[in-house]
């Protein structure tokens, strides 16, 4: 019976988030010229804007580093694009939130699929590339189980954002500053080479396991360490299970505070 | 049988609200030490407020602006946490507060059905078997794919009121809450329309509190009357009794 409960608002949330999803996808193309060749847009020209400085400070520093280069920008854009608009969800569905009884997770679940949507066209970009540079795409096949634990991950961080804004007026600003410094600390268009300083210091950065697991079994057809794999796992599943029991312990509070 | 569920039952209900919350910034909370500004921490909006009401019967609330009329109704659908008190609903409850939750200017009359069925908790199921019902009760069946900003204020209504009465009269509720949404803003016709659309939901048989500054409405559709100043109970009981004691004091 309670099985029974649980599964139809689960149902009722993901209904929600998928409809939620959708208009905000149709809402942000809306007029545009070029629609949804922006998802694909953007990335690329900052892929080949920090190609172009890499090639005019002395070229390729890892092999196949335009694979290496694109794959680290996608994967970080869905974290900072995702976490980045969880900061103030809630404030911003206060005529919601405030005037209807809605599952509010379904506010941020719906921006978590919009982002993976487009992520879905980034990667497109991607199989693009890694015809071009003749690398097998059936890497790609176990990409998604990856994909998995990060949007656990990313929801995970996400639904805390949310939950912390609601509190903390300046987080949008705090978080923005933060996703800068990881853009950089990150080896995204750089190499950390094992046992640097850099390295060490990417040990405490979630986004470098994600990152470093998908480019070695996709761009090097090879398995990261067994270490890291876990690692990240576990970090995902923490992280979510965490964020899920704290939003829960102060959902029902959100509305007089915002 | 029915008759004797008792649907609300708020025992000692008290709602106070921080008055320090996260609108002052750093910088101002800051200033405010240093030059010993000491606001008060909180006000009541509530007090010891106990109710107690069976299904299918109708009750209204009065009380000026800021009474905590539309606090309580909150607190009932759980949108607000009481400080103490203990509240206890039995069945499935609809808060509705104004129409048009999540219609988008940008997207089509179509699109907007789905997105505000949604919102007010309806299935795509649920909606596909109502779409019809709501093209026709709006009156705008030749406007299904025009973009909402393209529709003047008077269709808005048209189109927001019939979707949230039709998702409200599709999920026939055991308690429904309305909170001041009796009112126009389209053309007579339609008024006479949704009027009456509004007037089967609440003779629907669904336990209804019903929140309204239309003292008229209240006196026609409820069997109870509470007044409401200050966040405490002034007078309850029979509605004309109440609203008269109301506007004599008022």
């Amino acid at each position: 019976m309670k099985l029974k409960k649980y599964s139809q608002k689960l149902k009722s949330i993901l209904g929600l988030s998928l409809q939620l999803a959708k208009a905000n996808f149709k809402l942000k193309n809306e007029g545009s010229f070029l629609g949804i060749f922006w998802y694909l847009l953007e990335p690329f020209f900052l892929f080949i804007i920090i190609l172009g400085i890499q090639k005019a400070l002395g070229g390729n520093i890892v092999n196949n580093y335009p694979l290496y280069l694109l794959l680290g920008l996608i994967m970080f854009n869905f974290f900072s694009a995702t976490t980045s608009i969880s900061t103030k969800i809630i404030e911003n569905s206060s005529n919601f939130i405030k005037s209807i009884k809605i599952n509010n997770e379904s506010i941020i679940l719906s921006r978590i699929i919009e982002n993976t949507f487009a992520h879905f066209f980034e990667i497109i970009l991607f199989i693009g590339f890694m015809i071009f540079f003749k690398i097998p795409l059936i890497q790609l096949l176990i990409y998604p189980i990856i994909f998995i634990f990060y949007i656990l991950f990313t929801t995970g961080s996400s639904f805390l954002l949310a939950t912390i804004g609601v509190y903390v007026s300046d987080l949008d600003n705090a978080w923005r500053v933060v996703t800068r410094l990881l853009f950089f600390a990150t080896p995204l268009f750089y190499v950390a080479e094992k046992g640097s300083l850099i390295y060490k210091i990417n040990l405490f950065n979630p986004l470098f396991y994600f990152i470093t697991i998908s480019r070695d079994l996709i761009v090097y057809k090879k398995l990261s360490e067994l270490w890291m794999i876990e690692i990240t796992m576990a970090l995902s599943i923490i992280i979510f299970i965490t964020s899920i029991l704290v939003f829960n312990k102060y959902k029902n509070k959100f509305a007089e505070h915002i | 049988m029915d008759e004797k569920i008792i649907r609300i039952k708020l025992e000692n209900v008290s709602k106070k609200f921080d008055k320090n919350n996260k609108d002052k910034g750093a910088l101002a909370r800051l200033l405010d030490i240093i030059s010993g500004n000491k606001n008060p921490k909180e006000i009541i909006v509530l007090k010891n407020i106990s109710l107690k009401i069976k299904a299918g019967e109708n009750l209204g609330i009065i009380g000026k602006n800021g009474s905590g009329k539309s606090t309580l109704l909150r607190i009932i659908a759980r949108i607000y946490q009481a400080n103490e008190g203990t509240i206890q609903t039995n069945g499935q409850l609809v808060y509705l507060t104004g129409f048009g939750h999540g219609l988008s200017p940008k997207l089509t009359m179509k699109e907007n059905i789905f997105l505000s069925g949604s919102i007010m908790g309806l299935s795509q199921k649920d909606i596909k078997e109502k779409f019809n019902e709501i093209v026709e009760f709006s009156g705008l069946k030749d406007y299904i794919n025009t973009k909402f900003f393209k529709f003047s204020s008077g269709m808005q209504t048209r189109l927001a009121s019939s979707i949230g009465l039709h998702c409200v009269a599709h999920k026939n509720p055991d308690i429904l809450l309305v909170d001041e949404v009796i009112g126009g803003g389209a053309d007579k016709e339609y008024q006479e329309k949704s009027l009456k659309k509004m007037e089967d939901l609440l003779k629907s048989g669904s336990t209804v509190i019903l929140v309204s500054h239309n003292l008229e409405a209240i006196k026609e559709y409820c069997d109870k009357v509470i007044w409401i100043d200050n966040g405490y109970i002034i007078a309850e009981g029979n509605a004309k009794e109440v609203i008269e004691r109301y506007l004599e004091e008022k």
